[in-house]
This record gives C-alpha cells, structure tokens and sequence, in this order.
C-alpha cells in the first residue's frame, strides 16, 4: 500500500471527519444549541445601559466560546471511541502527528463556525454595534478558537483513557486555555473602548504566539502521547 | 542512625529557629508593622512551589520520553510538593494583602499568574487523584504539566500590560539583619521542601511496590 504524505493524511482525515459530521451535524447542532443558550443566559443576565452593555459584550462572548469549546473538543474522540474507530486510526500507517493537526484544525474551524453565527446574535441581543470593528473582533475569535483547540484537542485524546473524563476534560483544559481567553477579553473590549489601552495589536499576536507555541509542541509530543 | 531521621530532626530544629528568628529577632519594618514579617514566609513558599513545578515539569518530561515510572514518581511528587507551597503562598499574600492594600485580592499580573499556576496544579493534581492509575492517566498528567508550566510565560506577558501593584526585587533593598533572616529562612524551606520531596517520593514508589507484589500474588492465587 502507498503510504500517505503528512499533508496529504491531514486532507484525508480532515474531509473525512467534515463528511461525518456533515451526515449527522451532532457536534455542529450541540454546540450552535448550546452556543444560543448561553447567549440568551448571558443577555438576559446581563442587559442593561448602552454602556454596561459594551462592557458585558467581551465576557459573554469568550464565556461562550469556552463553553462550545469544551463542547467540541470533548466530542472529538468520543466519535471515534464509538466503533473504536480511534484505534484503527492509530494503526493507519500515517504520521499521528497529522491525525492530531487534523483533529485540531476540524475543532478549530467548527468553533469558528459556531461563534460566527454566536458573536453577531450576542451583539444584537445586547445592543451592541460590532460591525465597525468586525474585521478584527472576527480575527480575535479565529485565533481564539485555534488556541482552544491546539490545546483542548491533545488533552481530549488524552482524557480518553481516564475515568471520569467528561469531568476531568474542562477542569484541565479550561485553567490551560485562560490566558486565550484574557487576551480575547482584553482585545475585544479594547476594540470596543471599554479596556484601557487603543491597540489590539499586541493581544492578535499574543493569541498567534500562542497557537504556533501549543500547536507546535502539541503536534512534536503527540507521537510521544498516546498509547502504541 | 539511619541518615533520614538526622536529617528530620535538623529540619524540626530549622523550622523552629526560623520562628524565632521572624517573630523575635528581626527588626520591624517601619511602615508596613508587624504584618511585613509574613514576607520570609511568603517570599521562599513562593521560589518553592516554582522550583516543585520545575521538577514536575522535568520529571514529566523524562517520562514522556523514556518511560521510567521512577520519573513519573518523581513529577508527582514535585507537583503535590509545590502545590503545598503554592497554597501556602495564596494563603499567606492576602493577609499581607489586606493590611497593606485594603483588599484581600488585586487582579494584578503576579497574583493572576500564580493564581492560574496553582489551578493547573490543582488540575493536575486531582487528575492523578481521581483520574485512575492507568498508564495514560499518567501522559495524560505529564502532558498537563508540560503544557501547563510554560503556560506561565504566557500569562506573564498577557498581563504585563496591567499595572503591577506586586512588590519587586525587594531583597535586594533590605536592611542587613532583614537580609540575613530571609535567606536563612530561604535555606529552611529548602530544607524542608527536600525533605517533604524525599517523603513524597519514596511513599509513592513503596505504594507502586505494594501495588505490583499484591497483583503478583494475586496472579499465584495467594491473595
């Protein structure tokens, strides 16, 4: 058998896990579901002046990315558990690094999917206008979305072998995922004048140091990770 | 004599020299009053729970790469070790905090980051707690802290930004007796973090010993 580049295994895998989930939209309706509860939770909680309004916005937004986050990447092997489809994965004479790049990449791209349709209801919900800066509010939240994954993809895998591992998987991840989730907060509030400080800038490169960090040593461990 | 039970002795004579030297002997500070002294608490807590989580991160490391359950004991016991200190240190700042500040707690770059240290700790922590004793537990552990240590950098530089209210660099500005009383109390805690480590460890590779012989009886049908 012709053994598969590392690119073309990550194409392979990637296509594959958007045709499963294009068959059932489990992970994408969970998430989208729970991503409109959490919004109508936050707006409710939080709807008040124009002002307070501006300022809730930065948190309900990267609550809510966390929490669909968490959502997605817990799924992420799950699926694969079910026929234990994740070890014939395993065996696939391909690169594991490029089974995780393409695990990471699928969640990074289904929450950027999920928040591009929670951002702007959560705006509208709160009344706040994000469309003058939604260039670099949409920026923020793609990057965001590639540091939740790089990091909660590997520890999903992980996870995988531990008992109760729907619990222990946020517990982990989310202290691992907090600076992600202060620069996001950070950035967008300053993009919408309610953070000290006039430039998104070091926060955006912040975020992308972060995913090339993680990812990197996420994707050079991996083969070290998991159980032959 | 066995050199272990010396060497707790001298740390049990250590830990009381080092009371008397903070609530006794040392001169008071000026402006801040009696509340200052927690600082030679404070302050070598704090380089101890960096240098346990150092060792954690290390001895996960070395796991990771060559598989010696020794190193994995080893990480473990740097994590439980540290996370001690780190306690101690969350515990002893708002005190201090309190008194100086008015409040028992500033969302300010070192206190979030230590903060967000221990948490991932904790994390790592109940992990090998309730997480089971299985062969991926434990990766999925040393993984934890080795993404989780360097997280620290990060954080730093997300918060730097932020006005710091932390003191900094404060040794170098004491007066000699102060000088002289904080490092004494710094070598103590070494001690003391030596001997807490050594004790950590050991317990852990006798309970894996335990553990191995019990299932190896079990196999024979004796148990």
């Amino acid at each position: 058998m012709r053994r598969l580049g590392f690119w073309n295994a990550v194409y392979t895998v990637l296509s594959k896990d958007f045709r499963t989930e294009l068959r059932s939209k489990q992970t994408l309706v969970t998430m989208l579901f729970f991503g409109f509860v959490l919004v109508f939770v936050f707006a409710f909680g939080f709807v008040s002046d124009a002002t307070a309004n501006r300022r809730a916005y930065p948190g309900a937004l990267w609550g809510a990315l966390l929490f669909t986050g968490s959502l997605c990447v817990g799924r992420t092997f799950a699926r694969e558990a079910e026929a234990d489809a994740f070890s014939a994965l395993m065996l696939a004479p391909v690169d594991r690094s490029a089974v995780l790049l393409a695990k990471m990449l699928f969640n990074a791209l289904l929450i950027i999917l999920v928040m591009a349709l929670v951002a702007p209801v959560l705006a509208m919900m709160l009344r706040v206008d994000i469309v003058a800066h939604g260039g670099m509010i949409a920026t923020l939240i793609m990057l965001g979305s590639a540091g939740f994954s790089v990091i909660g993809t590997p520890m999903a895998v992980l996870a995988v072998n531990a008992r109760f591992a729907e619990v222990l998987l946020p517990m982990v991840v989310f202290p691992m995922v907090t600076p992600v989730i202060i620069a996001g907060v950070k950035g967008t509030g300053v993009l919408l004048g309610t953070t000290i400080g006039d430039d998104v800038s070091p926060w955006i490169q912040f975020l992308g140091a972060y995913v090339l960090c993680f990812g990197l040593a996420g994707v050079f461990l991996f083969d070290r990770m998991v159980t032959e | 004599m066995k050199p272990f039970p010396i060497f707790v002795g001298i740390a049990a004579v250590a830990l009381v020299v080092a009371h008397y030297l903070i609530f006794v002997t040392v001169p008071m500070e000026v402006r801040m009053g009696p509340v200052q002294r927690i600082f030679y608490f404070h302050v070598p807590s704090a380089m101890m729970c960096y240098l346990g989580f150092i060792l954690c991160f290390l001895g996960s490391l070395g796991y990771l790469f060559k598989r010696k359950t020794k190193m994995d004991l080893f990480a473990l016991a740097g994590a439980e070790v540290g996370l001690l200190f780190g306690l101690v240190v969350l515990v002893s700042g708002p005190i201090w905090a309190r008194i100086e500040w008015g409040t028992w707690w500033k969302w300010e770059p070192r206190l979030t980051s230590m903060l967000l240290l221990v948490l991932i700790f904790m994390a790592y922590w109940v992990l090998r707690t309730y997480g089971g004793r299985g062969e991926g537990v434990r990766r999925f552990a040393a993984v934890l802290a080795i993404f989780g240590t360097p997280n620290i950098l990060f954080v730093r530089n997300a918060v730097k930004k932020w006005r710091g209210d932390h003191p900094d660099d404060v040794v170098t500005t004491l007066d000699p007796d102060m000088k002289m009383t904080f490092y004494v109390c710094m070598l103590i805690m070494l001690l003391l973090f030596s001997l807490l480590m050594i004790t950590r460890y050991r317990m852990h590779r006798d309970a894996r010993t335990a553990q191995a012989i019990r299932r190896r009886l079990g196999r024979l049908g004796g148990l």
